[in-house]
């Protein structure tokens, strides 16, 4: 188990340190002087080689990447061009807002996915199964940002009993913001609980089929015995790599919710560095969502080998 | 008062009828066999009498164990009944078990679920039953997991699992049909043990007489959904009153007629051949691991010979195979073929030469393509693609006893029996000295492999070809070989003609091996 | 035979977007250029706007069906993209299977999945400026290991068989056997894979466009109608409505049909219904 861990903390290493390099070589690759592009045509000649030394442009490639890679690992992600603050404090304060939404979002999306998915498996090629088959179908077709209209334009200006959007803060207490988060988490979270249970629900229709639920059968376990002893936590391997690849899908999609709902979160301050082309936040914020998604996945490495036994002993 | 008792049992899957009419009576602590071909429904009516049928099957007739109708109980009460009163286990050890769970949990869990015991007594409930089926504390805890062990093993897992509850009825399908013969006759062993020790009736279903003749107090033949005859095995064995019975025993006895050739010059040299691998798994830090599949092999095969070589699965002889065939290269040591070094990088026209059929008539051809297309397939390792090659297709065709007129045809419209015939064609198409043969006959079922094996004698006789001849099945081997080696663990440890090497054997391993297999003569003579 | 109707559903449903696209090319209702400030927001059923208009005056059906184009346009170069350099890459990978080659294009690909196609396009956009082919770039650099995996995939499963032995007896090398052999017998998954990514595709380009990131204007595309929308969702909610349900439509149509071939295409499958 250890020597697994270590072999996939290396990987881990590996990819953050791949990722870094070609974020780095995009941002490099714009075509003319940053510090110019950033400032627009109009900009002094003083002013850009002020901001050029302030974005440590002035050396080589490799000392350039280093001091940036080196930076981020001290929690220094250098100074934000358009708000004057150092960008760590800017993103510090706007996960606040993403964080907790896409994990709400995860949160409820495998709620409803798994106990719908186990359920449409059991009773499949019945009408249940085909309603939940026909309603996923059209939650995997809805765009989460066309949702969170129709979601807002519902319970937000006709009925009233949610925010349409704006985010309060947390030190106004649990329940405004949990309000805040509740549209944006479900406009995320119902089109990936609809891959989420068919995926589910496959996995458990595949492990039913194999030769140890006959076994288990023919030991005497009922349908239902078979299915919750043997079949869920065969059928969890595939559900934890969709997880896994849900969690980007997540916060690539939190990145359009926030701006749906005026949400102040990284989505929001990436648009805003796009617009106002500080590449600075852009470029940490990018670094920041990937780092996210490569944790995730090794998270979900360890969890693969705590599912299953024969992963364990593997380098 | 017999203790399962089918009467007149018909069974349709989806409108499909299976079974017509299957009676059959097993009295208590009786080994009772049930043999056929596959697809006689044999499995089929175990798991009718289990209840574990698939979807959209429908029995009629009469099912009874004991005094409960097993037909007519609900669903729960068939679950009390399974695991209780009749345990099954099945053809393939290696997926019978839940790869996510301990071996003690799943024995455990059949006294847990018939509420026999709790957590704890299961557990040493369990403990005692792998140490029954010869998996001690020591070597075997009730925490390993399925995948730390072999086939035999687990096969010996799913028995504790089976009779853990002392059941009246044991069904065995195919108990050790996945199995080498070693393990094989070690299982059967075990059961027998514990059929006696426990008072156990046993219900072994098998397409193999010979197992039967070793184990059955009485029986059963099947056919196509029907018993065709029924009786004391030594009885059925001697008389074999019904035409199929009769048939389905000189199959399984026969010897392809071979005219004896006279030994040609060496075609192919094997010279201290040696092939390591490395095992998947090695980490970043510590090198991996590797196993020496093929551990200095030497011989000679002869134009015109039909070389045996025999062994159980992972001895090295698929690896060494590969290497004649020029896919593999060797570490050490050379391959010669009419002394030519053999390798991935050798020429086209020294690959014509030797050509192969493998194992499996379902995944040896490409779905798509036309039966003409396929048999010219090695037509690639000439220069050019002779103008007479639509001929020589229709020849190779007529020599494997198919029509030219299948060459328009797709190989799903081909029954398995023909599909290695096919096979056969395809390597036949260059004409090749030498044809690999790598457990071509293996997947057939009696009847076709006999026919099969006659067609390869003839063409044999014919058009002069020298075979290697590879099979873990003993028979077949005897049958179709002038000269055998006996492999193991990556090395000949035997090598002779073959009738001297079978009657007498002098390795050890060989003998283990001849006195594993089952024969329906000795079988009967020790009864 | 389930899998029947969602092919004929989805097919109908596929069918009817791609009409559109294409009638679009020769042929709209009204030019979707054409302001007219005093027929803005006019409701479905308006004469001579049957969908209605939006806050320009512009005809709401016309812009439906050169957003189509749009969507179909910038999806269909993404999932060319995935194919031309992932189905190679996958091939290859399944040929040098276990060897250094194989290691380092799966490695590439649990990469590139750490950039969500969302964040390759705003890695992008940062760099180059939005634009339709801008979107097409990121949708499809993420198709590309999508590919791959598929294919190394159902490429391994035919390395193990007795046909592919057959063929290396008869001398054939990787490449030979990836085209004559491996590619025709994964083609079905293929196929399948093809129409997910499609319609995947669609759901990125709209939630691009949406944010600002894919087609500029003038250029109609589904999300930049429902981003200007947004504020008037109570004011005039068919504008809102319509782009929504026209991507629905074409989702649910491709993944329907996606579906139905699966079913009609894998014999396991079929099997077992």
């Amino acid at each position: 188990m250890l020597r697994y861990a270590v072999s996939r903390l290396v990987s881990l290493c590996l990819s953050l340190i791949v990722a870094s390099i070609a974020i780095f070589a995009v941002i490099e690759v714009i075509p003319g002087d940053p510090a110019s592009f950033m400032l627009g045509m109009n900009a002094s000649p003083e002013t850009v080689a002020a901001l050029r030394d302030q974005l440590g442009l002035n050396g080589g490639v490799a000392e350039r990447y280093l001091a940036w890679a080196g930076g981020m690992l001290r929690g220094d992600f250098g100074m934000s061009y358009t708000y004057r603050v150092p960008v760590a404090d800017l993103v510090a304060a706007r996960m606040q807002v993403s964080l907790p939404l896409t994990i709400y979002a995860l949160v409820l999306s495998t709620l409803i996915a798994i106990p719908v998915g186990l359920w449409a498996a059991a009773r499949r090629g019945r009408a249940t199964d085909v309603a939940v088959m026909g309603v996923t179908q059209l939650g995997i077709a809805v765009p989460n940002f066309w949702f969170a209209m129709l979601l807002v334009a519902v319970f937000a200006i006709a009925l009233r009993w949610f925010p349409s959007g704006g985010f309060p803060g947390w030190d106004q207490g649990l329940w405004p913001n949990l309000r805040a988060l509740t549209l944006p988490a479900v406009a995320l979270a119902l089109p990936q609980a609809s891959i989420l249970a068919r995926v589910m629900r496959s996995a458990v229709i595949e492990t039913l089929g194999q030769d140890y639920i006959r076994s288990a059968r023919a030991k005497g376990l009922s349908p239902a015995q078979a299915v919750l002893r043997h079949a869920l936590r065969n059928a969890l391997i595939p559900v934890l790599t969709i997880l896994g690849l849900q969690f980007s899908f997540l916060l690539a999609g939190a990145i359009i919710i926030e701006n749906v709902f005026y949400l102040p979160g990284l989505g929001r301050l990436i648009f805003q560095g796009i617009t106002q082309r500080d590449l600075i936040v852009v470029e940490s914020v990018v670094m920041l969502l990937v780092f996210a998604v490569i944790v995730v996945n090794f998270a979900v490495d360890l969890a693969y080998a705590i599912v299953d036994p024969r992963l364990r002993r593997r380098g | 008062m017999s203790l399962l008792s089918l009467q007149d049992l018909h069974l349709s899957i989806h409108g499909t009828p299976i079974l017509h009419g299957v009676s059959l009576n097993i009295a208590p602590g009786e080994v009772f066999g049930l043999v056929g071909e596959s697809g006689s429904g044999k499995s089929l009516t175990a798991f009718a009498a289990m209840r574990l049928l698939p979807e959209g099957a429908r029995v009629t007739g009469g099912a009874r164990l004991g005094g409960t109708d097993l037909l007519a109980a609900t669903e729960a009460q068939m679950c009390a009944i399974r695991g209780r009163d009749m345990g099954m286990i099945f053809q393939e050890p290696m997926t019978a078990l839940n790869p996510v769970q301990t071996i003690g949990d799943q024995v455990a869990e059949t006294l847990v679920i018939h509420g026999a015991a709790s957590r704890a007594e299961a557990r040493r409930a369990a403990r005692a039953m792998l140490d029954r089926v010869g998996l001690t504390a020591d070597r075997f805890p009730l925490d390993r997991y399925p995948h730390e062990l072999s086939g035999g093993q687990r096969q010996r897992v799913c028995i504790a699992m089976a009779i853990a509850l002392r059941p009246r009825l044991l069904i065995a399908d195919e108990p050790t049909t996945a199995l080498d013969v070693t393990t094989q006759a070690q299982i059967l062993t075990l059961l027998k043990r514990l059929v006696a020790e426990e008072g156990m009736a046993l219900m072994l279903i098998t397409h193999d007489l010979a197992v039967v003749a070793g184990m059955a107090d009485r029986v059963a033949v099947m056919q196509a959904g029907r018993i065709v005859e029924e009786g004391p095995t030594a009885d059925l064995f001697r008389t074999r009153a019904h035409d199929y019975t009769r048939r389905l025993f000189a199959a399984s006895e026969h010897r392809p007629a071979r005219i004896p050739q006279p030994q040609g010059e060496a075609l192919l040299t094997v010279t201290d051949a040696r092939r390591s691998y490395a095992l998947p798994g090695g980490g970043l830090f510590a090198p991996a691991r590797r196993v020496e599949a093929v551990r200095g092999v030497s011989f000679t095969l002869h134009a015109g010979e039909s070389l045996g070589l025999v062994g159980e699965s992972g001895c090295g002889k698929s690896t060494l195979s590969r290497a004649i065939l020029g896919l593999e290269p060797l570490q050490a040591g050379a391959i010669r073929l009419w002394r030519q070094p053999v390798g991935p990088g050798m020429d086209p026209a020294m690959r014509a030469g030797v050509q192969a059929v493998f194992q499996d008539p379902y995944g040896s051809f490409n779905p798509r393509w036309t039966v003409g297309r396929l048999v010219a397939e090695p037509f690639h390792l000439m220069p050019q693609r002779p103008d007479d090659a639509k001929d020589r297709v229709a020849a190779a065709l007529a020599d494997v006893g198919l029509s030219a007129a299948d060459m328009g045809k797709y190989i799903h419209e081909f029954s398995g029996g023909q599909r290695q015939r096919i096979a056969i064609a395809r390597a036949l198409v260059t004409r090749p000295d030498l044809i690999v043969l790598d457990e071509a006959v293996s997947a057939l079922d009696v009847r076709v492999r006999a026919q099969v094996l006659d067609l390869l004698a003839d063409l044999q006789g014919r058009l002069g070809l020298a075979y290697l001849f590879i099979s873990h099945d003993l028979h077949v081997v005897r049958a179709i070989t002038d000269r055998v080696l006996v492999m193991q663990a990556g090395e000949i440890v035997e090598e002779g003609p073959t009738e001297t090497v079978f009657s007498a054997p002098r390795h050890p391993y060989t003998a283990e091996l001849i006195a594993a297999t089952p024969r329906i003569g000795t079988a009967l003579a020790g009864r | 035979m389930r899998g029947r109707w969602s092919l004929i559903l989805g097919a109908a449903l596929s069918a009817l977007v791609a009409v559109a696209a294409l009638v679009s090319l020769v042929w709209t209702p009204w030019p979707v250029e054409a302001l007219n400030v005093a027929a803005k927001f006019r409701p479905p059923g308006a004469p001579g706007h049957l969908l209605g208009t939006d806050h320009f005056g512009r005809d709401m059906l016309s812009m439906l069906m050169v957003g189509a184009r749009t969507s179909i346009a910038v999806a269909i170069l993404a999932v060319g993209i995935g194919v031309v350099v992932g189905v190679p890459l996958g091939l290859l990978a399944a040929a040098r299977r276990g060897g250094v080659v194989d290691e380092l294009i799966m490695r590439g690909n649990d990469l590139i999945f750490a950039f969500p196609s969302l964040v390759i396009a705003i890695l992008i956009t940062a760099v180059l400026g939005p634009s339709a082919t801008n979107a097409i770039l990121a949708i499809g650099i993420f198709n590309i290991p999508v590919f791959a995996r598929v294919t190394r995939g159902g490429a391994l499963s035919l390395w193990t068989l007795d046909y592919i032995r057959a063929a290396r007896v008869a001398g054939k090398g990787a490449a030979r056997i990836s085209a004559e052999h491996i590619l025709p017998n994964i083609a079905n998954l293929l196929i399948v894979q093809g129409t997910i990514q499609f319609s995947l595709g669609i759901l990125a380009e709209a939630g691009l466009s949406y944010v600002g990131l894919g087609a500029q204007p003038p250029t109609p595309s589904w999300g930049r109608m429902l981003a200007e929308s947004q504020t008037m969702i109570a004011l005039a909610p068919h504008l809102a409505l319509l782009p929504g349900l026209a991507i629905v439509v074409s989702v649910l149509g491709l993944n329907l049909m996606g579906d139905g071939l699966r079913d009609l295409l894998d014999p396991r499958l079929r099997r077992a219904r």
